[in-house]
């Protein structure tokens, strides 16, 4: 984990509101691994509004390069301030942050993922079907805005598929459906999943009724990103109740059915 | 060769003696060994660790924070895992790194307060002084916050003293109003020192689905917007003499901690800038020194107050 500055190589909008950044960080291709996350500080040099950092996954590391890329909505003032970098200035970030998965050991995966929640995902595929695991990749989204990562999950040696709200792309629905029929197609898979908490709370009472392990990595607003504050605090099921965990330090990876959505 | 001496950095609080007025304010540093990652937190003038309850305590329903302009809302409802845990898991490390630590406590009566106070004697040289959280609600009566009643603040302050025998830092709450009664009751008490100013409460809400934005619907809010606040507040109590102050509330430079310093602030603490800047301490305490020697000021204690001579009534 370093506090560094890092010189954006590529900050390109590929759909409506949907931005790629890339940038250069020896440290981070060397060191991060998937599950883990980074904090960027979404303001200028000196300023402070917005006043905390950003937590992000990292979607893509290119090692050859040197280069990262982290996948953003531009959701309000931190996100629309990264909109606005180009290539040529610096961002500066923290990380890795967070517990790295540990998929060593996993020869099926099935990889679900809604909307922003894909980014973590797409690198966990990249890996996973490089150690020769059978991927396959799961995306849902609202809007087709996505749909120019289509190339990157041709790329893949995974098989994915996709369901579109707006019916513009992929199936027209929602990731769930999947699994409307009531039949487990992934009965030996591990599973993974990133996404809002409506699909999470779905993905929960669906895979109550089977016997796959499933690990849901969380996102929460966070004020220090590496487990000082308590801010980011998630219930776990305890025994006898629950007990709060740090999405940051404790996470951001959690077995989903231990997960207490409020 | 002779060695050009810096500064003079050291100032007293009191009988607390620090080689630097740079510390860290109680709930955003945890004990440090987070920060020990990033630099050398041997060389800040102190770490105030998170407040301690007696038993472990869950704290409060997310969400538990809330960004608001240039600041933090809070509401993470004090959780701990009880006076216990930093003896056991805490205390070893902070002395591992040479950490001179001011522990936080609070209690939710004042029964609670004694019964910290006796599981701290046997630590207490590894501690340069508690500082007392009266924030929080005493249950006795109605949840009202201790640092509403001048009564609770001195018998407080006085009976964890007696027990402790450290020094005693009492940490004010801008939200009573006026802070000269509850200062003069933390004096009375026998504080050695006070620190101000505790978050100030606010609230925000969601104008789509009409919910509060924190859990427990207010919460403490920190960070740049109300350092104006914390100023005026430093400044009055300077003005009126009563116990040295560790100035504290949205400091974010080292610019902002020497303008604590010339309100009248002794020490001065980082607390929200922690969780952006994980630097702040190391970068604020450097650039203090290069300050005072770019003006030529030998002694950090003579910039102490200055603006109280600079104001003709």
């Amino acid at each position: 984990m370093k506090l560094l500055d890092a010189e954006i190589v590529n900050n390109i909008r590929i759909g409506e509101g949907l931005y790629k950044m890339e940038f250069f960080s020896p440290y981070l291709c060397k060191n991060f691994k998937p599950g883990q996350f980074i904090n960027i500080k979404c303001s200028p040099e000196g300023l402070f509004d917005p006043f905390l950092r950003r937590p992000f996954s990292i979607y893509d590391i290119e090692n050859n390069f040197n280069v990262v890329s982290v996948l953003y909505l531009v959701r309000g003032k931190g996100t629309k301030y990264l909109s606005g970098l180009e290539k040529g200035d610096n961002i500066n970030f923290c990380g890795p942050l967070g517990n790295p998965l540990s998929f060593e050991n996993d020869k099926k995966v099935l990889l679900i993922g809604g909307g922003i929640g894909i980014a973590p995902l797409y690198l966990m595929a990249k890996k996973l079907s490089g150690q020769g695991a059978l991927v396959y990749f799961l995306c849902g989204f609202k809007e087709s805005n996505f749909r120019l990562l289509e190339k990157d999950f041709l790329r893949l040696n995974a098989d994915y598929k996709i369901y579109c709200e707006d019916g513009m792309w992929g199936e027209v629905g929602i990731v769930t459906d999947e699994f409307a029929s009531g039949k487990n197609k992934f009965e030996d898979y591990k599973v993974y999943c990133c996404g809002p908490l409506e699909m999470l709370k779905k993905l929960q009472a669906i895979f109550s009724k089977y016997n796959n392990t499933v690990i849901a990595i969380l996102e929460e607003k966070m004020a220090c990103g590496i487990g000082v504050c308590m801010g980011c605090a998630v219930k776990i099921k305890q025994k006898g109740g629950f007990a709060y965990k740090k999405v940051c330090s404790d996470g951001p990876s959690f077995n989903l059915e231990e997960v207490l959505f409020g | 060769m002779v060695k050009e001496k810096g500064p003079n950095l050291k100032v007293n609080l009191g009988t607390i003696e620090l080689d630097n007025p740079v510390i860290t304010c109680s709930g955003t540093f945890s004990s440090g060994l987070e920060y020990g990652k990033f630099y050398d937190i041997s060389k800040l003038g102190a770490v105030t660790t998170k407040s301690f309850s007696l038993k472990p305590k869950k704290g409060n329903e997310p969400p538990r924070t809330c960004e608001v302009a240039c600041g933090l809302l809070n509401s993470i409802g004090l959780q701990n895992d009880g006076i216990n845990s930093f003896k056991k898991d805490h205390l070893p490390y902070i002395k591992k790194l040479n950490i001179r630590v001011i522990l936080s406590i609070f209690g939710q009566d004042i029964a609670e307060f004694r019964k910290i106070a006796k599981e701290i004697v046997d630590i207490r040289q590894d501690i340069i002084a508690l500082e007392l959280n009266l924030s929080c609600p005493n249950v006795e009566k109605g949840g009202m916050a201790f640092c509403t009643s001048t009564d609770d603040i001195k018998n407080i302050t006085h009976e964890v003293k007696q027990i402790t025998k450290i020094p005693v830092i009492v940490k004010l709450s801008p939200n009573v109003g006026d802070l000269s009664m509850p200062a003069i009751s933390a004096r009375e008490g026998g504080a050695d020192a006070i620190s101000l100013i505790n978050t100030v409460i606010g609230a925000a809400f969601d104008i789509d689905s009409f919910k509060p934005k924190l859990g427990n619907i207010q919460g403490g809010l920190s960070g740049p917007a109300v350092k104006p606040i914390a100023i005026a507040n430093v400044y009055n109590l300077y003005k009126e003499n009563i116990l040295p102050i560790i100035g504290m509330g949205g400091i974010y430079s080292w610019e902002d901690a020497v303008e604590f310093m010339i309100a009248g602030a002794k020490a001065i603490g980082l607390g929200s800038v922690n969780f952006v800047n994980y630097m702040a301490g190391i970068e604020i305490l450097e650039n203090i020194k290069k300050y005072l020697t770019s003006k030529n000021i030998t002694d950090i204690n003579s910039i102490i107050g200055r603006a109280s001579d600079k104001i003709k009534r």
